[in-house]
């Protein structure tokens, strides 16, 4: 009795042990799934119109930094300006640091630098953005004027980042669908015929999908940009007649009456805007611009700046500074020259040039309000311009006085009509007008005398460095300004090569 | 028929047998009385007494007397941490006289392993124990400080002297691509998220190391990188014991190990030499090098000798049914950097209740309070202004103070270098602090429930809360960017809080039966923990001045929160068996189910099995003297690494905000790619070990060989940014590790005289097999990581000396700006020109140590003993990335005595290390070289102790008094130019590089443990 009442007792025991056991085992399956809770999960985006809202505006983020937010991205202006013979930079005795950017300047860059990845990156970011919006937009139930307009900016934007990638590192990837796997992510080099086909055919068809700038929200790019970007390309592909179609369509757009208006933190989005880089210097907003700064003189305090505030000294400075040859090139009176290009004497400096333009001061250093102009409507006028010329069609001289003598040049029109020298007045038109605006570059490269002009600029710089801001005794490197074909394209970043054994380097890299 | 004993009077266990603990009977038995002392005289408390073949038995009190009642004719059994065990027959006498004799181990001693004990003797795994007793004695704050050289296979490093930081353990060469290699840290089967930082060294009673995969598989996908038990210290046997061990002492920075910076007159005759080789103008403050003198050294002037002290108090008691112990503890490090310290106040109460002799509870509370003061020291000086690489780099002719008395806040240009803060300024004035409060706590009840059967159920919590503030005021600057005391702009300032806990519920059954010869155990067990933790950033600017520190006087206060959970449900089993202790044999499988993974990848396995061979059991091998025990033992498991983040296999979507016409919109984009399938890492590993010792145990020789294979590992691999993302989280890549361990053990002399060593060496390799897209080499800063080749190793170009003469230059390849007098590189690829990319760059060396190898010697002589523990490294490599700056030749910086040695010209060309100063310096100052690598192997004298104790038993007041003095760090033999060559290790792919860190301080101290 006693000893079955002690083997009972034992055999509830384990009773227990063991239910408490499966007790705690039966909580399991919830209890595994712990979705993130501060994040929305991927899965449950792009199905509503706020969701593509949203990522419409997430798109355009890193064109800021395309274009130079935070002092690494320098690819914009760098690759753009200052490889060209517009400007070069102030030699940095003091800190070392930023070599990377003279190579570009000096022609002695090779793919580990900062600059190439940055618009590479950058560039691609986009796409993949605008990739995803464009691969769910149609499955999506909502109001199609709206679904045609963020389709239209999606489409307007991969084709501006195809043709940024095109014009500096030629052949790439032509991606066009996002990614489901890993296995996906490895795509080869497209011919650069097909990347242009795919530009020109989003163009298109974002020009047809996008609404006029009167009836787009301030800011957001409208169907005058997708026309721009059309011309553009067949402008670059020496396509004259449709560079003149697209072009012509370009409506609705106007020149401002003063020069120095048009880069006016206050006038963001003007009449003359056709597609800006939007910054805000609001601190929480964390999208300041800061490439004036960039683009000062190295300053103990920048303070000196009429504009800017007194305080940090800005080391990582003095680039894109106007080079001799630039400030020469522009004609006595022009009243864009005082606007664009500055002088600062003091601190051991004797009158030395800085970019201007961008100069509308700041708050709190280096944060500026400054939008970057990406197209305006005066280069508008001055792509028609050359697309009539090229045609022999007398129309040019009319665009080009549009431009040129216009109130806010000070200028008497030109009355040449000689095609072969109106070809180059209206290149020198391209480069006072729009300098400093990252078009000099690729408009050497084009026009093919990027080589001859850019040899030559070096000799002069490496005959008197002094001439160009270089300190007394410090010269270039001899193997710099060595100009050859290979410097048409730039590097594709090391990273990438990496990554991809498949993946051509460009000639000569 | 079973009839269960009177309970004696003085009926303890001790901890370590816990599990034998149950209930006993036998028959006609005979009071037997004692009394045990060592050999010196001194009585012995706490000894475990048991009758050989039954479980149960007891301890002596605290006067060192026991009463147990065993049958004429039995074996009682002496064990006692520390001493060997002894047997001796119970005859006709009733009192006993036991000397014991001291040991360092006993095979009869009981070791911690995964979810429960085990006999040493029969352990199967590669497993290693260390005591309480072997870590005292030295002054600092961490546990893992105190391991450093004792354990075989375990890389025990510290990368950086900031106070109560620092400390890397790997446990066999772990390494991952992107998760982490720390080992899992498990106290009191609680296992820990975080590290041992924040745990009282004084609490600590064993430390048990598992190694291989048998050992460890039973904490499943956590056991990848070697596992870590901690028992903390309970009640022992006897009345109560009251103790007090204080220390006290100064740590300062070793004078061998410093960068050698050029003092004011050298540092304005390089600047005066410079500015003639490039044809500038002298300017005048350089005219004359010869008016200034030695000039400010700037690590002395942020540096001091810095004291430490630690306080700990422990008291215990134990009776009948209820035990306890409390340990209390204080320490206090300032550090040798100003302003800059680790305080920690600890208190732990481990407690037990014994219901009757089959069920028991017990309740482990220790809660924790650290606090931390920690300038930004460590690090190269642009990433954020960390100090001691900045101050090296600072214009000696500039004061830190003035003549006045007053503190500059800046070093201007005028004084030769970058403008910078006045760094004895800086690190005072910026507050980086933070403190912590936590309680780590555990209960549980133990039941017998029949004979051999244990039933444990163990609740466990984790809750840490820590709170960190920053302010940076105007007068703070960095390198170039000098503060500005007026711009109030500069002013920044950050507030976290962090509330984190993870809580654990683990129910296990054990049954023990034996059959004849044949033992078995057997262990199931259904364990749950989940983890919890959000934390709540903010930074502040805009703050009018310097007066207020805290964000309510930011005019702009951003902020954001974040929350993080995981939870982790696993089935655990074991099986023991041994025939006659002779055969053994041990299977366990733990499965595992986690958040972290991917839905079509939930629930692992990790299954193992081992087996051994106690070869001096057998007949045919005869027992004696010389050979005193022989096992052989192997095994084979698999275990996991889940040591990733949270959440990785979701793709989310982020906030990305643009503004439009000066308007900010919200906008999101999505961050990466979902990946379904991901799951932890898996690591096979067969181990083979031999454990041998002669001399009746005297010296004791073990020995492992592994292997192991990772495969499926964790990796954020990149992916072409053509896809529209830089990274991928998957399971990919395949990694292999062997290695060969050895241990040696030996009582050299006994008696008044007596001194052990031990030493071991351990020799770990590894190779990739397989890595991410394309087997695309993994880069880090100057490492590469490449299938075929050991993970890590220094890449850049293979320093060729300098262009010594026109002809030397014209006959070598060259690269972009080269020119007679500057630095000269190795074309590798052979096609005429030298590239700072893949084409010339190539591998420079290992990181990994050829061997690692520790040795601790203990010697004692009547009342004196003498410890001596070093620990080193041998044949790796570490670039000195410094050097970028401490030799730049721009005149930017200071830099050190040897650039005075530079090509100045063709007839002058200096030691052929360092290049021209005018030309192109930067190819000499940026590129990544060997000439920066150097070798990393060192040997440290870890520590030196000597005390010394007073044996005046008797004095009720005073049961015990040692005092003793204590060098740590004392000295370290090492060609390696930095400050710490333990610097960067075990940091796995991106080990060996040295972007300077908080130097490892030497502390002299003096301490005293009191008894009564």
């Amino acid at each position: 009795m006693n000893k079955s009442k002690k083997k009972y007792s034992m055999k509830i025991k384990i009773l227990i042990a063991v239910s408490v056991l499966m007790l705690s085992a039966s909580c399991s399956e919830d209890f595994l799934d712990k979705l993130p809770e501060t994040v929305v999960s991927a899965e449950n985006f792009y199905k509503t119109e706020t969701d593509f809202k949203l990522a419409t505006v997430g798109m355009y983020v890193p064109l800021r930094n395309l274009y130079g937010t935070g002092l690494a991205d320098f690819g914009a202006w760098a690759m753009g300006e200052m490889r060209s013979d517009n400007t070069v930079f102030i030699y940095n005795y003091n800190n070392r640091g930023y070599a990377d950017r003279e190579y570009v300047d000096q022609f002695i860059d090779d793919s580990n630098g900062g600059g190439v990845s940055n618009k590479y990156q950058n560039d691609y970011i986009i796409i993949g953005r605008a990739n995803q919006i464009l691969s769910k937009i149609d499955a999506a139930d909502f109001d199609q004027t709206k679904k045609n307009n963020y389709k239209g900016q999606a489409l307007f934007l991969r084709a501006f980042a195809y043709f940024d990638l095109v014009n500096y590192f030629g052949s790439v990837p032509l991606t066009l669908v996002p990614p489901t796997s890993y296995g996906e992510t490895i795509t080869p080099q497209s011919p650069v015929e097909d990347i242009y086909k795919q530009i020109i055919a989003d163009a298109t068809e974002a020009a047809s999908l996008l609404p006029t700038k009167a009836s787009q929200d301030a800011g957001f790019v409208a169907n005058g940009a997708a026309y721009t970007l059309l011309g553009n390309v067949h402008i670059t592909l020496k396509q004259w007649p449709e560079a003149e179609a697209a072009l012509l369509k370009v409506q609705g757009y106007s020149l401002l009456g003063d020069y120095a208006a048009l880069y006016d933190p206050a006038n963001k989005n003007n009449a003359e805007s056709i597609f800006e880089i939007q910054y805000l210097d609001e601190p929480t907003a964390n999208a300041a611009s800061n490439f004036a700064y960039n683009f000062l003189p190295i300053l103990a305090d920048p303070g000196v700046i009429p504009g800017f505030p007194s305080g940090s000294s800005n080391t990582y400075a003095g680039w894109n500074t106007p080079s001799p040859e630039l400030i020469a090139a522009y004609q006595p009176g022009d009243l864009r020259k005082a606007k664009s290009i500055a002088f600062y004497t003091g601190e051991g400096y004797n009158n030395i040039p800085y970019i201007k333009k961008y100069v509308t001061g700041a708050a709190i250093a280096p944060n500026t309000n400054n939008d970057w102009p990406v197209y305006r409507y005066a280069e508008v006028l001055l792509f028609l311009a050359e697309a009539m010329n090229e045609q022999g069609k007398p129309q040019a001289l009319t665009y080009l006085n549009q431009v040129h003598a216009n109130p806010r040049t000070g200028l008497t029109p030109i009355t040449i009509s000689d095609q072969t020298q109106l070809r180059d007045l209206i290149q020198e038109e391209r480069r006072i007008e729009l300098a400093f605006e990252n078009k000099r570059w690729l408009d050497l490269v084009r026009t093919g005398k990027a080589i001859q002009v850019l040899k030559a600029q070096g000799e002069n710089i490496k005959a008197n460095p002094q001439k160009y801001y270089y300190p007394v005794n410090i010269t270039p490197p001899a193997s710099s300004y060595n100009v050859s074909e290979k410097h048409l394209l730039f590097p594709i970043p090391e990273r990438e090569i990496r990554l991809n054994p498949s993946f051509k380097q460009n000639t000569g890299y | 028929m079973l009839k269960s004993l009177p309970i004696p009077k003085k009926y303890f266990y001790g901890l370590l047998l816990l599990f034998f603990a149950a209930a006993n009977a036998f028959a006609q038995n005979s009071n037997i009385t004692g009394n045990v002392k060592d050999k010196t005289g001194e009585i012995l408390p706490g000894v475990n007494i048991a009758v050989k073949g039954n479980a149960g038995g007891t301890s002596t009190d605290f006067d060192g007397n026991f009463s147990i009642a065993a049958p004429a004719g039995s074996t009682l059994v002496f064990s006692f941490l520390g001493f060997q065990s002894q047997e001796i027959k119970v005859s006709g006498s009733n009192s006993l006289k036991i000397i014991m004799s001291p040991d360092t181990k006993s095979l009869d001693e009981v070791v911690i392993v995964a979810y429960g004990t085990q006999k040493q003797k029969n352990v199967t795994g590669a497993v290693q124990t260390l005591s309480a007793a072997t870590l005292k004695d030295q002054p600092v704050p961490q546990l893992t400080q105190k391991l450093q050289g004792k354990l075989a296979g375990v890389q025990i490093t510290q990368n950086s002297g900031i106070p109560g930081q620092g400390m890397t353990m790997r446990i066999r060469g772990a390494a991952s691509i992107s998760s982490g290699s720390d080992p899992l840290y498990v106290v009191d089967g609680f296992p820990l998220q975080g590290n041992l930082a924040n745990i009282n060294p004084d609490e600590i009673e064993t430390i048990t190391v598992l190694k291989d995969a048998s050992s460890t598989s039973l904490y499943g996908s956590r056991a990848s990188n070697g596992v870590v038990l901690i028992t903390t210290k309970k009640a022992k046997a006897g009345k109560s014991q009251f103790a007090v061990s204080i220390y006290t002492g100064v740590q300062s920075i070793p004078s061998n190990g410093l960068p050698d910076m050029m003092n004011a007159q050298q540092f304005a005759q390089f600047k005066k030499e410079i500015a003639i080789e490039r044809g500038q103008p002298v300017a005048p403050e350089y005219a004359n090098p010869q008016q200034y003198g030695e000039g400010t050294d700037w690590l002395k002037a942020v540096t001091r000798d810095a004291p430490i002290t630690n306080y700990s108090i422990t008291y215990s008691s134990s009776g009948e049914k209820f035990s306890t112990s409390i340990i209390g503890g204080y320490n206090k490090v300032e550090g040798v950097l100003l302003n800059s310290s680790y305080d920690r106040i600890s208190v732990r109460m481990n407690s037990e209740y014994k219901f009757n002799d089959k069920v028991k509870i017990g309740v482990n509370a220790a809660p924790t309070y650290t606090h931390n003061k920690t300038p930004q020291s460590d690090g190269i000086w642009y990433n954020s202004p960390s100090i001691i690489q900045s101050a090296l780099l600072t214009s000696p002719l500039a004061p830190y103070k003035n003549a006045d008395g007053t503190i500059p806040t800046t070093v201007g240009w005028e004084y030769g270098t970058a403008a910078s803060p006045n760094w004895y300024n800086q690190v005072q004035i910026i507050k980086n602090t933070s403190s912590n409060v936590g309680l780590l706590s555990n209960a549980f009840i133990e039941a017998k429930l029949v004979k051999g059967l244990t039933f444990k159920s163990n609740i466990g919590v984790d809750l840490g809360n820590s709170v960190s503030d920053f302010f940076s005021p105007s007068t703070a600057g960095s390198i170039f960017n000098p503060p500005n005391e007026a711009d109030a702009s500069r002013i920044s300032g950050a507030h976290t809080n962090q509330f984190a806990y993870s809580w654990l519920w683990e129910n296990t059954l054990l049954y023990e039966k034996s059959i004849g010869s044949h033992n078995f155990d057997a262990l199931v067990g259904y364990t749950t923990q989940a983890a919890h933790s959000e934390s709540a950033s903010m930074t502040g600017s805009g703050f009018p001045d310097n007066r207020v520190e805290t964000l309510n006087a930011a005019k702009t206060i951003k902020g954001s929160t974040d929350i993080q959970e995981w939870s982790l449900a696993s089935l655990v089993a074991r099986l023991n068996y041994n025939y006659k202790n002779k055969y053994l044999f041990s299977g366990a499988i733990r499965r595992d189910g986690s958040s972290r993974f991917g839905s079509d990848n939930k629930w692992g396995n990790f299954p193992s099995a081992s087996v051994g061979w106690v070869a001096t059991e057998e007949s045919f091998i005869p027992k004696n003297n010389t050979l005193s025990f022989l096992k052989l033992r192997a095994s084979y498991g698999v275990t996991g690494n889940n040591n990733i983040g949270n959440y990785l296999q979701y793709a989310n979507v982020v906030a990305t905000n643009n503004p439009f016409n000066n308007q900010l919109l919200s906008g999101s984009s999505i961050a990466g790619l979902n990946n379904n399938e991901l799951g932890w890492e898996t690591t096979e590993q067969f181990d083979a070990g031999i454990d041998i010792n002669f001399f009746n145990d005297r010296i004791r020789f073990n020995y492992d060989y592994y292997k192991k294979t990772t495969d499926d590992l964790l990796y954020s691999v990149d992916i072409p940014i053509s896809s529209g993302f830089f990274n991928y989280t998957t399971n990919i890549g395949k990694i292999e590790f062997w290695g060969h361990e050895f241990s040696v053990s030996t009582v050299n002399f006994t008696g008044p005289f007596r001194w052990t060593t031990d030493f071991n060496i351990s020799f770990n390799r590894n190779k990739a097999l397989a890595l991410g897209t394309a087997n695309a080499a993994i880069y880090g800063d100057m490492t590469i990581t490449q299938v075929g080749q050991p993970l890590g190793q220094l890449y850049g170009l293979q320093w060729d000396g300098i262009y010594e003469t026109q002809a030397e230059y014209d006959s070598s390849p060259k690269h972009e700006g080269a020119s007679v007098g500057s630095v000269k590189y190795k074309d590798i690829n052979g096609d005429g020109v030298v590239t700072n990319d893949s084409k010339d760059q190539t591998v420079l060396g290992n990181t990994a140590p050829k061997f690692n190898l520790g040795f601790t010697s203990t010697m004692n002589y009547k009342d004196f003993d003498f410890t001596v523990v070093c620990q080193g490294a041998y044949g790796n490599k570490i670039i000195n990335t410094a050097e970028r700056f401490t030799a730049n030749l721009d005149g930017t910086f200071n830099v050190t005595t040897d650039v005075a040695n530079r090509w100045k010209s063709e007839a002058d060309p200096g030691d052929g290390k360092y290049g021209k100063a005018s030309g192109n310096t930067g190819p000499e100052r940026d590129w990544a070289s060997s000439k920066w690598m150097y070798d990393g192997s060192y040997l440290t004298i870890k520590n030196i102790t000597l005390g010394y104790s007073f044996n005046n038993a008797g004095a009720d007041y005073l049961k015990g008094l040692r005092l003793y003095l204590s060098i740590q760090q004392a000295y370290v033999f090492s060609k390696y130019p930095g400050n710490n060559p333990e610097v960067s290790a075990g940091a796995g792919l991106f080990s060996g590089v040295d972007n300077t860190t908080y130097p490892v301080p030497r502390t002299l101290a003096m301490g005293l443990n009191y008894n009564f």
